[in-house]
């Protein structure tokens, strides 16, 4: 099951992305991510999952730049949400083949994707919530938020990494 | 790059780029990675306090024997909620049924059992710590640790049985056995004749013979049959053994092995192995079923290679004492000869149970026209290589491993005695 919901994710992904850069004439721009997407099936269908954290970081790229080419907000963050789900799912899929026991398999599937969904659903209820509120903010009120956030998520990765 | 970074290093980007561009809805994209970051931190894994326990069935188990693993891990700490507890198996086992790793959640002070079971070759195989990798379950965090377990299965090697191996020793130890000692006593085979004494059995009396002489009488002289002394040697030499596509006659030799040291012993008498291989292991000789267990663990061990020392074959002349047999077992190479010629000048009394290596090659390489002629050719080889070896005085059982063993030794050694008789006289009087 999980292996079908790789492929899902990164089919949905490439296709939003696809869809909302050619609809804004950035036609060859979306053949290339197309082209992005169906090398991302292949490398993982060979097995060189390794590439999982390229791809991943090429697709959050094409999001990030997706909304400066005034593509629709909500096509950007489907295709950053289905490109952490295919990275994220890469990984658990070579986790499950570690165990050679399906009912664990089926267990331990079942526990993921229900924090996948807590993950995308709190993920969703946000970016409404944000694009809802607004603040203006000065630069300057930007940039100390900005540093904020930076500071705040250099102290989360330390402690993960700490952790480790 | 670690997933943590790589979600960092994405998360920096977007709120760059979103400060940056003043772009609140760009921003608003690192919402579901920072999300997923702090779900990896929620409940990620505690330090692990885990012990194990393997339980293995069987301690000695024959190839394709399935084997019982009952495994307990017990988590004395926090609860884990993700933890892989694999469980490496040695090379040449594999699982049957079951699993050998389980992808679990253990709560704190809870523990776990699972059993599987596995079938192996033969070898010792020795198991290893069980590894537990507790993740949380996004996988971003991880710890790992080797639970202290140790276990150890003895597959040891098929068992082939042979009724009886006719071997001549010159020389036989003291204490009654099946093999002819080529000395007058009692016995069942017809020995000669000597003059009555005071005590012989009227039944041994010859009449005949005493008929045709004046006033002496002859007994009947029956040859006695003792236990000997036999020296098993297994050719290990990979050159010898090892085929191309991974195939190894060196398990036939094994089984041969086997069967006559069975034999041998179940007959009274002193055996031992001398295997010349990967390492050259030497089996003091003992008799009965202590000796016999000996030997199947030795050969349970065996395996082919090079000596660094000696290209060919070496057989020890010290330790087997003077004129007793050896019993070579080894599908041979040309260079043999000399070496088993110069043994039997010396006097001991051998036997080569020869795995045939050009029908065993032959049979893994098809049916075209060039395979036939460099069987044919090779065949002829080791005809004459055989040859040779008859022609020293030497018994051989050239056995075809598509045939059963006892098979093929009853149909090689089951000559007439007088015929052996004939070829050791034949020696002696050299």
């Amino acid at each position: 099951m999980t292996r079908n919901f790789v492929y899902a994710s990164i089919i949905a992904s490439t296709a939003i992305l696809t869809y909302g850069l050619a609809v804004n004439d950035f036609v060859p721009v979306s053949v290339t991510v197309a082209l992005l997407g169906i090398a991302w099936i292949v490398l993982f269908v060979r097995g060189l999952t390794r590439f999982s954290g390229l791809a991943f970081a090429i697709f959050i790229i094409i999001s990030l730049a997706s909304l400066w080419a005034d593509v629709f907000p909500v096509f950007a963050l489907a295709g950053v949400i289905f490109a952490l789900l295919a990275w994220d799912l890469t990984r658990f899929f070579q986790r499950l083949q570690m165990t050679n026991s399906p009912q664990d398999a089926r267990k331990t599937e079942r526990a993921h994707f229900m924090r996948l969904a807590l993950v995308i659903g709190l993920s969703l209820a946000g970016y409404i919530a944000a694009t809802r509120i607004h603040v203006t903010l000065t630069f300057g009120a930007a940039a100390l938020l900005a540093l904020l956030g930076i500071w705040g998520i250099s102290a989360l990765v330390y402690r993960l990494r700490s952790h480790e | 790059m670690s997933r943590i970074a790589l979600l960092a290093a994405l998360i920096y980007l977007i709120v760059l780029a979103g400060v940056g561009t003043l772009n609140g809805a760009m921003v608003a994209l690192a919402l579901p990675l920072v999300l997923y970051l702090l779900a990896g931190l929620w409940r990620g894994p505690e330090e692990m306090h885990l012990s194990a326990e393997r339980t293995i069935s069987a301690e000695r188990a024959a190839p394709g024997d399935s084997v019982f693993v009952h495994l307990t891990i017990t988590n004395h700490g926090g609860a884990l909620e993700q933890v892989l507890l694999h469980d490496p198996l040695p090379a040449f086992l594999t699982v049957v049924d079951g699993a050998s790793s389980r992808l679990v959640n253990l709560p704190a002070h809870a523990s776990i059992s699972w059993s599987y079971t596995l079938q192996g070759k033969r070898g010792s195989h020795y198991f290893e710590n069980i590894q537990a990798i507790a993740e949380d379950r996004l996988g971003l965090m991880g710890k790992r640790a080797a639970l202290p377990t140790r276990g150890q299965l003895l597959v040891l090697p098929s068992i082939s049985r042979v009724r009886h191996i006719p071997i001549q020793p010159r020389q036989t130890r003291v204490y009654s056995g099946v093999i002819p000692a080529h000395q007058g006593g009692t016995g069942i085979e017809f020995f000669g004749l000597r003059e009555y004494q005071i005590g012989d059995s009227p039944h041994h009396i010859n009449w005949r013979v005493s008929a045709r002489q004046d006033n002496v009488i002859y007994s009947n002289e029956y040859e006695q049959e003792r236990v000997a002394d036999v020296g098993i040697v297994l050719d290990g030499r990979r050159k010898v053994n090892e085929f191309g596509g991974m195939r190894s006659i060196f398990e036939d030799s094994i089984l041969a092995s086997v069967a006559v040291a069975s034999s041998l012993l179940a007959e009274g008498n002193r055996v031992g192995l001398f295997i010349y291989g990967k390492r050259n292991k030497w089996t003091s000789p003992g008799y009965g079923k202590h000796q016999r267990e000996r030997i199947m663990q030795d050969l349970a061990l065996a395996e082919t290679g090079e000596s660094q020392n000696f290209s060919s074959l070496i057989i020890p002349r010290r330790l087997f004492p003077p004129n007793s047999q050896i019993i070579l077992i080894s599908p041979l190479s040309g260079g043999d000869v000399s070496l088993l010629a110069q043994l039997r000048a010396r006097g001991y009394q051998l036997l080569v149970i020869s795995p045939d290596p050009v029908s065993f090659e032959a049979r893994g390489l098809g049916d075209s026209p060039s395979v036939k002629l460099a069987t044919r050719i090779a065949r002829l080889q080791r005809e004459v290589l055989l040859r040779e070896l008859r022609h020293t005085g030497v018994q051989v059982v050239n056995w075809d491993v598509a045939r059963p063993f006892e098979q093929a030794v009853r149909s090689a050694l089951s000559r007439p005695t007088a015929f052996l008789h004939a070829i050791q006289r034949g020696v002696g009087n050299r």
